[in-house]
């Protein structure tokens, strides 16, 4: 399985804080991988490096092949960023905001008319495409985003904290649709908190503490790693996270 | 009044913190430069209105006429500003402000909210009016050699008249807001406020003041004076004032405290009745104003941005920004006024070129035409540098928390900045070549001059949007509410300083050469060697500064966007 996503070294200071400390990882084609991990342990971070909104301090990030410091604008093309917050250009509709994106990845005309009505009906949007994003509300946002970030067909989507603000409807959708894109290839690299989304939907899970990656593997690796009984993420991330508190 | 305390301590307690705290870097030289320039501009009010009552002193029989007159008016303006300023900030402290749902959510009854609220935006609309207007009493008490009464009578009469003027707009708000949205309500009196300011002013310039100068226009002024006489309307609140300063002037206690009195008493009814219509009324606009509202009727210009076509000759990144920007500035109704704004500064620009009254002066017409073409060019580079700080400094600023999108898009920091630059920079260049040409046109110039101005601006035009961007880009503020206000920064400080001075050296490099060929040209007298070579090196470093000024800070203003992303 070829390396869509390939972090070597990665690291970001803010100041004298080291926020993530030489990280490195790789996620194959298809693949689901979650980063999981406590408040403040760098999740964010490096999801923003990965995206190229913010810079790393140190480390390589290479995206389908390409280095995000040497060919960035090749770089981003190859990805669907979704961020935790959805601000928004609020006096654009949805449908204008979809195509602004659709012409900033340079999507064909023909391609744009047919995906963007797929994804408003998809996402639930197509009665409300034509009203200003300032009259949407937060669940509404984060669900045209996620399919702003679709819109392209990327190779490698990057998601931080992707249930947030969304409905039961909602989260099962993007599950769902998440699940429907890594099994056509598309490699799917999310941070969330909600260690239920991580155990659902990823193959592999990172766990992030402190700016370091304290494990990975598959939830049966992590669950040897940890030594307990339990079938659930959560006894093992408390168990991993508290071992590496203590040590 | 307990729970209305408590609601206040947040305000008072940020104030402490943010006063205890150490200011941001840049921020002491920023503070100081507005703090002096307040200062100025007070003292230059106060100097204005001393000679103004000085010179009516001594006018006989019209004199304190003129005097009483000039206050009545002013109070007048006072009470209007103070109202139109009263309902802008009455809506935001009402029914738009961020922490109105945490305070809401609190078990206190809302009619106290209300007054908490309406304290705050009285305070907060009046308090410039009030620093603004002492100049002018203060002059009145100097002129007039007023004793105590008249100051504690200012004091007494000043309080009432500025919160009758912020009740009213409050009562206006709280009757409005429960059927027009707070947010579209605020739109709207912003837009007409800006309206009828416009209409004042070019009606003002219109009239062509200046002609009173003349003294044959006196005879008409006998008409205007008999006018003065008349008195004012008993049953405005500037009245009341009025009356009670022009009492405590002339040393009548009786008076001074009757009118007073009737401020003070017209004062507490009005808050009495607010606080009574508040009751049902205020929670109902409050929720109206949290009500969702559908998209508005399309503008003719966005509704033609979507056809297909238009625009779509461009690459797909600028076409995407160039829609963001031009769909968003034009739904935005609080940009609107500034558009209107722009307008009338061109109208009064060109009027005032048109009605120079050049014939009257000692000297050449031809050499007067040519020398306001050539001042011309720096007085449209400076035109041109205020909209610049206006729309193209905050360029970067106005992505605000949707930068991301920005950074995250596969586009460059150079094609993203060349996008922005490309957006502004042709309007602003249209802009001030217009007012170039048609001045020059006016002025009836030389083909010269005429094509010596239009190349400047050419020239001057890249420079000016250049450094508006990087300086923008270096000191972005991406958190605040209105990213125009961003201008007011350091970076705001800086450009302002760079463009003059940039601005000055062009026209200074160009002042001896144009000199040399203009009077030449009038002489009849061809040039020496020397001074061609003289010229072709002014010439040539005009051009070469327009150049760096326009490359430099492009270059900087890249750099910065590459590294500026820890946000």
């Amino acid at each position: 399985m070829a390396d869509r996503i390939e972090l070597k070294n990665l690291t970001k200071l803010y100041g004298s804080l080291q926020a993530v400390r030489q990280l490195n990882l790789s996620v194959g084609e298809g693949e689901i991988f979650g980063f999981i991990g406590p408040n403040g342990a760098g999740k964010t971070t490096t999801i923003r490096m990965m995206g190229g909104v913010i810079l790393p301090t140190e480390g390589e990030i290479h995206i389908d092949g390409i280095s995000m410091s040497i060919d960035p604008v090749e770089a981003k093309k190859r990805i669907g960023f979704i961020p935790d917050r959805p601000f928004l250009y609020e006096k654009l509709t949805g449908r204008e905001f979809l195509k602004f994106t659709a012409d900033l990845f340079r999507v064909e005309r023909e391609l744009f008319d047919r995906k963007s009505d797929e994804i408003l009906r998809l996402f639930s949007l197509t009665d409300r495409a034509d009203e200003l994003i300032e009259s949407y509300s937060h669940g509404m946002k984060q669900r045209l985003i996620i399919g702003a970030a679709v819109l392209h067909e990327p190779r490698v989507i990057v998601v931080d904290e992707p249930m947030v603000g969304l409905d039961p409807a909602g989260i099962k959708l993007v599950k769902d649709l998440f699940r429907r894109l890594a099994d056509g290839g598309t490699t799917l690299f999310l941070s969330t908190h909600s260690l239920g989304v991580a155990e659902d939907l990823c193959n592999r899970i990172g766990i992030i503490h402190r700016g370091s990656l304290i494990a990975t593997g598959s939830l049966d690796e992590l669950r040897q790693m940890a030594r307990v009984q339990a079938s659930d993420l959560e006894a093992v991330f408390l168990k991993l996270t508290e071992e590496e508190t203590s040590s | 009044m307990t729970d209305v305390l408590t609601l206040l301590r947040p305000r008072f307690l940020s104030m402490k913190n943010r006063m205890a705290s150490a200011p941001r870097r840049g921020r002491v030289p920023v503070r100081f430069f507005y703090g002096a320039a307040g200062l100025v501009l007070w003292g230059a009010l106060f100097a204005l209105f001393y000679r103004v009552l000085k010179y009516f002193k001594h006018v006989e029989v019209f004199g304190d006429l003129l005097a009483f007159k000039l206050l009545a008016m002013s109070l007048i303006t006072f009470f209007a500003l103070l109202v139109f300023s009263g309902i802008l900030t009455a809506l935001s402290k009402l029914y738009l402000s961020r922490d109105l749902s945490l305070v809401h959510s609190l078990p206190v009854p809302s009619v106290k909210i209300f007054l908490t609220r309406w304290l705050e935006s009285s305070v907060d609309s009046s308090w410039m009016v009030v620093a603004y207007s002492l100049p002018l009493f203060l002059s009145y008490g100097v002129v007039y050699k007023a004793g105590v009464l008249f100051y504690t009578t200012l004091f007494l009469n000043i309080l009432p008249f500025c919160l009758i003027a912020t009740t009213l707009s409050v009562l206006l708000v709280l009757v409005f807001a429960p059927v027009l949205p707070a947010g579209r309500m605020r739109s709207l009196s912003f837009v007409l406020g800006v309206l009828v300011f416009l209409l004042l002013l070019l009606s003002f310039r219109l009239m062509r003041p200046e002609r009173f100068a003349n003294p044959e226009s006196f005879a008409t002024l006998l008409l205007y004076l008999k006018e003065m006489g008349m008195a004012n309307d008993p049953w405005l609140p500037t009245t009341w004032f009025f009356d009670s300063l022009r009492a405590a002037l002339s040393g009548a206690v009786g008076k001074t405290l009757f009118h007073t009195a009737l401020s003070w008493s017209f004062c507490g009814s009005l808050v009495y009745l607010t606080a009574g219509v508040a009751r049902p009324l205020y929670l109902k606009g409050l929720s109206r104003s949290q009500t969702i509202f559908r998209r508005r009727p399309e503008l003719p210009a966005s509704r033609r941005l979507r056809r297909p076509g238009t625009f779509q000759w461009l690459p797909g990144p600028v076409r995407a920004f160039a829609l963001k920007e031009i769909r968003t500035f034009l739904r935005d109704q609080t940009q609107w006024p500034q558009l209107f704004l722009l307008a009338a500064l061109v109208v009064l620009y060109l009027y005032n070129f048109s009605v120079l009254p050049l014939e009257r002066a000692p000297v050449q017409i031809v050499y007067l035409q040519n020398l306001f073409s050539f001042l011309n060019m720096g007085l449209a580079a400076f035109v041109l540098t205020a909209v610049a700080a206006r729309f193209v400094f905050p360029a970067i600023s106005i992505e605000g928390g949707a930068f991301w999108i920005v950074k995250s898009a596969p586009l460059s920091a150079r094609t993203y900045l060349w996008i922005k630059f490309m957006i502004y920079f042709i309007p602003l260049l249209l802009l001030s070549e217009l007012l170039v040409v048609a001045t020059n046109i006016l002025l009836r110039v030389t083909p010269f001059m005429m094509a010596l101005s239009v190349t400047t601006m050419f020239f001057l035009a890249p420079g000016v949007v250049s450094l508006a961007l990087c300086l923008g880009a270096l000191y972005p503020d991406f958190s605040s509410e209105n990213p125009a206000q961003s201008v007011t920064s350091v970076g705001g400080l800086i450009y302002m300083t760079l463009c003059a001075g940039f601005i000055t050296s062009v026209i200074a490099l160009e002042a001896g050469p144009v000199y040399t060929i203009f009077m030449g040209g009038m002489r009849g007298v061809s040039l020496s060697t020397l001074q061609w070579v003289w010229l072709g090196g002014s010439f040539s470093a005009a051009v070469t500064l327009c150049f760096l000024a326009f490359a430099v800070p492009m270059r900087i203003a890249v750099r910065r966007l590459r590294e500026k992303t820890d946000r």
